[in-house]
């Protein structure tokens, strides 16, 4: 009796390690894919941004080339010549800028933009006004600041209205910056400054060059085709030789959800070996296993036979009980793996979701380990000689 | 009913061939108690297991109420033992973590239909070996001489022409081989057809008839008992 249940609870947890596994597997994907999608709905799936340099990811320069390539002539020629673009914005950033406020004092980002970028960038004000066009045309000294800029800054003061120092220029505040948290790369969206492009140009940092054009399109259907019209524009534009690089960078909504992807790829790729091999492994253990049951069994199997068992009749006895084994521990594996991928949930190393999908994909699994696992040994009982099994 | 004609079973292991069974002919007629006599190693499991088509010869024919039986496929082989015999082994072959009335049961699985009335039956079955106590114990739970009597229940549950039993008594005690001899005497007067393979010669001695195996052929034997 003893020997029996131990074999039995070995194949069932060689099953439920693997489908634990792949349910682990297919929940972090499913999860994973959803955060991303969220991040890319959240950012806009119709933002294009474009910057100079030529590295996809990071627009730095490559090499020790000087940056110069994207201009406030480029914007108006975008808006003039592409169709499909909703709203275009330039924008010029510096990090690391010296801000004051009474005696405190902080670095943070600076961005010098027009007020269409609130829109286009999904990022505008919670309280207070943002920039107006008249700021612009006046290359006002107005700014709104974003909320980890008001924690350093202010603290509990209400900053609307009071005057900050960039750079030791004095800028009156006119609101903040609704909360963001952290982008897709990780930096805190919420340490910055938002001041117009002119003011920016004007008084701050005289950079001519832009840092970022920004847009947005109307048909995200047909945002391949606009994505190629803005690179011929701009490329004609800054008198690119055909076979020469691009001297500007392009991110889409498709490079964002393969940047957020990349970290759990590794982890997905782990799992996806883990659980190969681990349903490999519990293959290999079914049919160790039921060998040696078959062989344990030979009296049984020889009685049967005694009785009228056709080979046929032996051969499903084995292959159902290798199919109940293979379902029952396939049950065990997926609460498992639903239990492993809400604990890797909680604790933040992977986002998951419960899915159906994973417990299809354990039935199925099961299915057919037990079918191609349990069959030798099911053919070995069935064509077992009677007279050999029931001998004294 | 049973007819063979000259049964030979060989067999071959590397370049050693044992001549086992040299040319069997006999009959055994429906309602007969046969014993087939032998020490060990002379080939009556051997035998038995080719009456029961269990197992093949090497040549020979073997005939079921005039049918040639090795013209059947292995599937028709099992139908047939399935209907025709019932077997009773010398280690009982029960199943153990199974209880007495599902060890009975077992025939009917493999049987063309499993009969409305089963449970009934074994009950029955189970009954007429003074077992209605115990048809829901395990076979693990039940002495030795108990469990060869579920094996004679089982073997009866489909009511074969003939039981076949090999060494029945072989692991009893003398009480339970008695026990056993009994309910096989009675099996025989109700109108059963017993073939019983033994080394023992008082447990041969409740045939009647014996066959004698020696040197792979039989002889009817001058021990037997007619009247019985």
């Amino acid at each position: 009796m003893g020997s029996n249940t131990l074999r039995v609870f070995i194949m069932m947890l060689g099953i439920a390690v693997g489908v634990a596994s792949l349910t682990m597997m297919i929940c972090v994907s499913r999860g994973t894919y959803e955060e991303v999608m969220d991040i890319v709905n959240r950012q806009g799936p119709d933002l294009l941004q474009v910057r100079p340099g030529t590295d996809k990811h990071t627009g730095l320069p490559s090499g020790s080339r000087e940056v110069v390539s994207l201009i406030e002539e480029d914007v108006d020629a975008i808006l003039q010549h592409i169709g499909n673009i909703r709203a275009v914005s330039p924008v010029k950033d510096r990090n690391e800028i010296e801000v004051k406020y009474g005696d405190k004092f902080t670095l943070t980002r600076i961005f010098g933009v027009i007020p269409v970028w609130a829109q286009i960038r999904d990022f505008g004000q919670d309280r207070g006004e943002f920039i107006s066009d008249e700021d612009v045309s006046f290359a006002a000294r107005v700014c709104l600041i974003g909320k980890t800029v008001k924690k350093n800054l202010f603290e509990g003061e209400d900053p609307i209205g009071q005057t900050v120092r960039i750079k030791d220029v004095p800028f009156t505040v006119k609101g903040e910056l609704q909360w963001k948290g952290i982008s897709a790369e990780g930096r805190d969206r919420d340490d910055r400054i938002i001041i117009p492009i002119t003011t920016y140009t004007k008084r701050l940092l005289r950079d001519i060059h832009l840092t970022q054009i920004v847009i947005t399109v109307q048909d995200t259907g047909k945002i391949d085709e606009t994505i190629e019209d803005v690179r011929a524009l701009l490329r004609e534009r800054h008198k690119i030789a055909p076979g020469e690089p691009d001297d500007f960078a392009m991110r889409t909504p498709q490079d964002l959800i393969n940047m957020a992807s990349e970290t759990s790829r590794s982890l997905i790729n782990l799992f996806i070996g883990i659980a190969g091999v681990s349903l490999l492994v519990a293959g290999i253990v079914i049919t160790n296993i039921m060998l040696a049951s078959v062989s344990a069994r030979k009296g049984e199997i020889g009685i049967r036979r005694a009785f009228g068992a056709r080979k046929g009749d032996i051969l499903i006895q084995f292959m159902m009980e290798c199919f109940l084994i293979s379902i029952m521990g396939g049950i065990l594996g997926t609460i498992l793996g639903y239990g492993g991928s809400v604990t890797l949930s909680i604790l933040k190393v992977a986002a998951s979701k419960i899915t159906l999908l994973a417990l299809a994909a354990s039935i199925l699994s099961c299915t057919i380990i037990a079918l191609v696992f349990g069959l030798y040994p099911a053919r070995r009982a069935a064509n077992q000689s009677p007279v050999d099994a029931l001998r004294v | 009913m049973i007819k063979t004609v000259n049964i030979e079973k060989t067999y071959v292991k590397g370049s050693v061939s044992t001549h086992v069974l040299r040319g069997i002919t006999l009959s055994i007629d429906q309602g007969e108690y046969v014993a087939i006599m032998g020490t060990s190693g002379t080939g009556k499991t051997t035998l038995m297991n080719i009456l029961g088509c269990l197992d093949k010869p090497t040549s020979g024919k073997l005939e079921l109420d005039g049918v040639d039986v090795y013209k059947l496929n292995d599937d028709a082989l099992s139908a047939l033992r399935n209907k025709k015999f019932g077997f009773v082994f010398q280690q009982f072959f029960l199943l153990e973590r199974t209880t007495a009335l599902d060890n009975v049961l077992l025939p009917f699985i493999y049987a063309d239909r499993y009969p409305a009335d089963a449970i009934e039956l074994a009950k029955k079955s189970l009954a007429s070996v003074g077992l209605e106590d115990r048809i829901e114990y395990l076979a693990s739970e039940l002495s030795g001489g108990q469990q060869q009597r579920v094996a004679i229940a089982r073997a009866l549950i489909n009511d074969p022409d003939v039981i076949l039993a090999d060494e029945p008594t072989g692991n009893l005690d003398s009480r339970s081989t008695d026990e056993i001899l009994e309910i096989f005497s009675r099996l025989h007067k109700e109108g059963r057809t017993m073939v019983v393979v033994t080394h023992d010669q008082a447990v041969a001695r409740y045939a009647q008839r014996i066959l004698e195996l020696k040197d792979g052929q039989v002889r009817e034997s001058s021990v037997a008992n007619p009247q019985k």
